[in-house]
């Protein structure tokens, strides 16, 4: 190696290293905190090899370019922005349940209540908080899971800012649901079966907002991130079953 | 006794949707199987009638889920998003339909259970999945 590539990496490397009276490169205290840090994260560290393979794929291609990173993954100085968000999905999300007569379990929606002809605006403002609930119940249940099962306490706000980003493909699916419904379209068989389509496919981008923020906050290995949204889900799906039941 | 040993996990998701797409020609209620429901709600068109071959479609989506995971284990992620939107019909089907079809579940046929266990399969296929850890 030529002493102008040492020197490079020693450029690179010098907020972590300093040299020391006997010319020789040791460890600075950053340096050694780092080194101590990746020593005890081995496990949970993503393996640049594993995300290069698994992330060139379509599949994950598709689902990346469809993840705001920027608002999930978001610096200091955007936090107002990024909450401001958050309150709007929430928000847009509450309406639209309402005015859909959808009663949100999770990431599920149940329609018991559509059965009236006329949802009254009374119930339509109940199931509105009931979204609002559910946000709520759900981050708690999430967060409640990463620090029993994988100990992981930090970044509880910062989880709590963007949690109702998960809900961003949901909304979407509130709104064309209330499309097709004001049109009178989902009483044809084929835009119903079309709704439920819709439906799995919206779920599996919320899920993988889900997973994607469990890894980014509360610094999971994607598998374990994927773990606590399939162990949420599921359940949450068991319980929806026993109430439609 | 080390079961890993001579069982390979992955071959969960095969068994599991090859039990999925099973159950959609054996018989679910009153000896007809759920292409035969398919066909007679078609044939008088009742509504949703496609929901009926929600398992069938669960199946074959996690068939190439199950495959993927085959093919390369490299892939485990690709793998549970195809699984997750396979199962995804499952759950819809099952929502849908046994709330409807709630007294007759009693006494459901073969077809009912070669579906919940493969749901159930599938489900263990994907933690499964996740719970490996690469070599």
């Amino acid at each position: 190696m030529s002493t102008g590539t040492i020197y490079h990496h020693l450029d690179t490397l010098s907020s972590l290293i300093e040299q020391q009276d006997d010319k020789k490169y040791y460890l600075s205290e950053l340096g050694l905190h780092a080194y101590t840090s990746l020593i005890d994260n081995k496990d949970n560290i993503i393996t640049p090899e594993f995300s290069k393979k698994e992330f060139n794929s379509p599949i994950l291609k598709g689902l990346m370019f469809l993840t705001p990173k920027t608002y999930i993954n978001y610096e200091n100085n955007r936090t107002y922005s990024v909450i401001i968000f958050s309150i709007l999905i929430a928000l847009v999300g509450s309406i639209f349940c309402g005015l859909n007569g959808l009663f949100p379990f999770f990431l599920f929606f149940g329609e018991s209540l559509t059965i009236f002809t006329t949802v009254d605006l009374i119930i339509q403002f109940l199931l509105a908080l009931f979204f609002i609930g559910n946000i709520l119940l759900y981050f708690l249940i999430n967060e409640g899971l990463s620090r029993s099962i994988y100990k992981k306490r930090e970044n509880t706000l910062k989880f709590l800012a963007t949690f109702a980003i998960i809900f961003f493909p949901l909304d979407i699916y509130l709104v064309l649901r209330f499309i097709l419904t004001s049109t009178g379209s989902l009483s044809f068989s084929y835009i119903r079966v079309l709704d439920n389509v819709l439906l799995i496919l919206f779920q599996v981008w919320s899920l993988w907002l889900l997973t994607y923020n469990l890894s980014i906050n509360k610094k999971l290995k994607i598998e374990n991130s994927l773990i606590i949204s399939l162990l949420v889900h599921y359940g949450g799906f068991s319980i929806m079953f026993l109430i439609s039941i | 006794m080390n079961i890993k040993r001579y069982l390979d996990f992955r071959l969960l998701g095969l068994t599991g949707s090859g039990l999925l797409i099973l159950s959609q020609f054996l018989p679910w209620f009153s000896n007809h199987s759920l292409l035969d429901i398919y066909i007679i709600s078609t044939s008088v068109a009742i509504e949703d009638s496609f929901l009926y071959l929600f398992p069938l479609i669960c199946g074959i989506i996690c068939l190439v889920g199950a495959i993927v995971i085959l093919y390369n284990l490299d892939y485990k992620i690709n793998s549970v998003i195809i699984n997750f939107i396979g199962l995804g019909f499952f759950l819809i089907f099952i929502i849908e339909i046994i709330p409807r079809e709630l007294l007759y579940i009693p006494y459901a046929e073969i077809g009912f259970y070669f579906s919940v266990v493969g749901s159930i399969l599938i489900f263990f296929e994907i933690l499964n999945i996740l719970i490996t850890k690469q070599e």
